[in-house]
């Protein structure tokens, strides 16, 4: 899998393939609507996300492989608002929405509402619970963990560490967070000597940051969320100590920066973060689900990892000031589908 | 004068002081020039913005701005797209910034005058309208700033960071302004009754227009500054500076019912908002413990502040 800008040639390449190899089944899904049920779009990733929907859905649509595929995003990041947006799908007679939720458990009552009325409801990286949607999960507590094996594989020696996680309270929080401690523990050359919350936004975590590095010893190595790994490294500059190991989230202003630093100092890290690409993903798996494919409820998606090897054609690929992406086929969908098997 | 604690502004700074020293117990004393310096830079950013605030609430019930978020990542967002990273451009882009915040601010009030809506509803309205602005505009691509003017941002000058010299500068004007102008009267005249004011001859109306364009200008150059500092406008960039606009008044000793500003209190208030987090990080707090104790904090502090006044009026 290469990434975005490579991959949207590719991309309708491998549609017209799969056009051939599965004509039938997209004859089937060519009556039907599809809607993105979308709880918020204030941060890069997500306006990413929204831009990989609807280049997929208009490709889709022009192809003839479904009628409608709508994206719909919820001003105020309200699970109630979303659950009166799916409520409203259910009355325009979508086939399926495609949805990313703004809680893991407040919108089963409307997605329970949809499935009853007969929709396909594919939930993805905001996940839901409710049993008769399907879910399209990221193994986040994965994600820590591999972060803290890489930092052992550069560092056996161990030391501090710094975490930032992301915004309190939320699901892949807790997540991500219960894999790096779970890695540490595992690791245990390694102790977390301080933990702040970044919100996953580059200024909140440069605050953060410089709060707590006064009271701090030396840092070897800092664990991250994603969206938080430049602001950390500001705030280490900004207090004049030598950067750590800090592990990356895939943002462009992250990936430049590394690149910077690689050809001044020969700086290496790892980058790796859920592509918002999951979301074209998510409108194949509902089109397969459509067209009366079996699939299985639970499916997982791999992260995207950025090494040492592959940061010059990420950073090629990656629009300025956005995230590294990759945009999910048609195949890549019946793959995760036929792994969950 | 006998008894400095009868200022309300003082329980701020003391509270900003209790969590520096606390905060620097952890470590005996290393890196309190450090700490120091991050508050500093830090606080500046909610120190313009409250200042902005303090001055809305001053009004009287009912007035507050709950578009500064909104205002701050549109006037960066635009401000940074219209430089473009290029050199020489800082300038261009700050009026760009201020030019945001003048239309937001104008189209506040427009709102609030002209359709008699209730301030929290308009402002909040308008926040959902500017916030699409920054969207469309730029779909939340991060745009770094130019070299020379990240670096400013950045950078320091007598030991003090630029951005907290912006910010004592603003809150200098702001206190000449409130205390010795005749604007800075009518202002609190029209805070504490707002008909008295009108019946003595108080052009009521254009000291809330100008009121509400001042917030939003205040609002658009923070954003500008925090932009610059952080290296690029992200579109969550102005979320936590909602509530924290407004604790920053309150901890800050200003009347919240209007009719009684306090400037130095901001900056302390400012200052301990962002010590106070730190101090909690350092002890290793986990967020839900943060919060609650936060929350307790500010209570404790606006409890203080208040007795006191009363006390002495």
């Amino acid at each position: 899998m290469t990434i975005s800008k490579l991959l949207l040639g590719a991309a309708s390449l491998a549609m017209i393939a799969g056009a051939a190899s599965a004509e039938s089944h997209m004859a089937e899904t060519s009556d039907k609507r599809i809607a993105l049920s979308n709880n918020y779009a204030g941060n890069s990733w997500r306006q990413a996300m929204l831009q990989t929907f609807e280049e997929t859905a208009e490709e889709a649509v022009a192809n003839g492989v479904v009628a409608a595929a709508d994206a719909y995003t919820t001003s105020e990041n309200q699970a109630t608002e979303q659950a009166a947006q799916i409520q409203n799908m259910i009355l325009q007679g979508y086939d399926a929405i495609v949805l990313n939720a703004a809680s893991p458990t407040a919108l089963n009552g409307a997605v329970k509402e949809a499935c009853d009325a007969g929709l396909t409801v594919v939930s993805f990286d905001g996940i839901v619970t409710e049993p008769c949607a399907w879910r399209i999960a990221v193994d986040f507590a994965a994600m820590g963990r591999e972060e803290v094996d890489y930092l052992a594989s550069r560092l056996p020696e161990g030391g501090n560490l710094l975490e930032i996680r992301g915004l309190a309270g939320v699901f892949v929080d807790d997540e991500i967070s219960k894999g790096i401690h779970a890695g540490v523990e595992e690791h245990d050359q390694f102790e977390i000597v301080g933990s702040v919350h970044g919100d996953w936004a580059q200024d909140v975590a440069q605050k953060a940051v410089a709060g707590i590095l006064p009271s701090l010893p030396e840092v070897v190595g800092v664990v991250t969320q994603g969206g938080d790994g430049y602001g950390a490294a500001q705030a280490f500059e900004a207090a004049g100590r030598d950067t750590p190991l800090i592990v990356l989230g895939n943002r462009q202003d992250e990936l430049q920066w590394w690149a910077e630093q690689r050809d001044e100092n020969g700086y290496e890290t790892l980058s790796l973060s859920i592509a918002p690409g999951v979301a074209s993903l998510a409108f194949w798996v509902a089109q397969q689900v459509l067209a009366g494919e079996d699939v299985p409820k639970d499916l997982t998606v791999p992260f995207l990892k950025i090494t040492q090897d592959t940061l010059d054609a990420a950073l090629e690929s990656t629009p300025e000031g956005s995230v590294a992406n990759v945009v999910y086929t048609l195949e890549d969908a019946q793959e995760v589908i036929a792994e969950a098997k | 004068m006998t008894n400095p604690f009868a200022k309300p502004w003082i329980w701020s700074w003391v509270a900003a002081a209790l969590a520096f020293a606390l905060t620097l117990g952890l470590t005996s004393g290393r890196g309190a020039g450090e700490l120091a310096y991050a508050a500093l830079s830090f606080g500046a950013f909610a120190a313009i913005v409250g200042l902005g605030q303090m001055l809305v609430i001053t009004l009287g019930p009912g007035n507050v701005d709950l578009s500064i978020p909104a205002t701050m990542t549109l006037s960066a967002t635009l401000a940074l797209k219209a430089m473009g990273s290029d050199e020489g451009t800082a300038l261009l882009g700050l009026v760009v910034a201020l030019g945001a915040g003048l239309g937001a601010g104008l189209a506040n009030y427009a709102l609030i005058f002209l359709l008699r809506l209730p301030p929290i509803i308009a402002t909040l309205a308008a926040s959902l309208v500017y916030q699409s602005f920054a969207i469309w505009s730029n779909r939340g691509l991060r745009i770094k700033p130019p070299e020379g003017l990240a670096d400013f941002a950045t950078g320091r000058f007598l030991g003090l960071p630029n951005v907290a010299w912006v910010g004592l500068a603003l809150a200098i004007v702001v206190w000449v302004v409130l205390e010795r102008s005749v604007w800075g009267r009518w202002l609190l005249a029209t805070g504490q009754q707002m008909r008295v004011a009108r019946l003595a001859g108080v052009p009521v109306e254009l000291v809330r227009a100008s009121t509400y364009v001042t917030v939003a200008v205040f609002a658009a150059l923070s954003g500008y500054l925090l932009a610059s500092f952080s290296g690029g406008a992200a579109l969550n960039m102005g979320t936590e500076y909602l509530l924290m606009s407004i604790a920053v008044v309150v901890i800050g000793g200003t009347s919240i019912a209007g009719g009684y500003s306090n400037v130095p209190g901001v900056w302390g208030a400012a200052l301990f908002m962002f010590l106070v987090v730190s101090m909690l990080n350092s002890y290793g707090a986990g967020a839900g413990v943060r919060n609650v104790l936060t929350g307790a904090i500010i209570i404790a502090i606006v409890i203080a502040a208040s007795t006191k006044k009363r006390g002495r009026a």
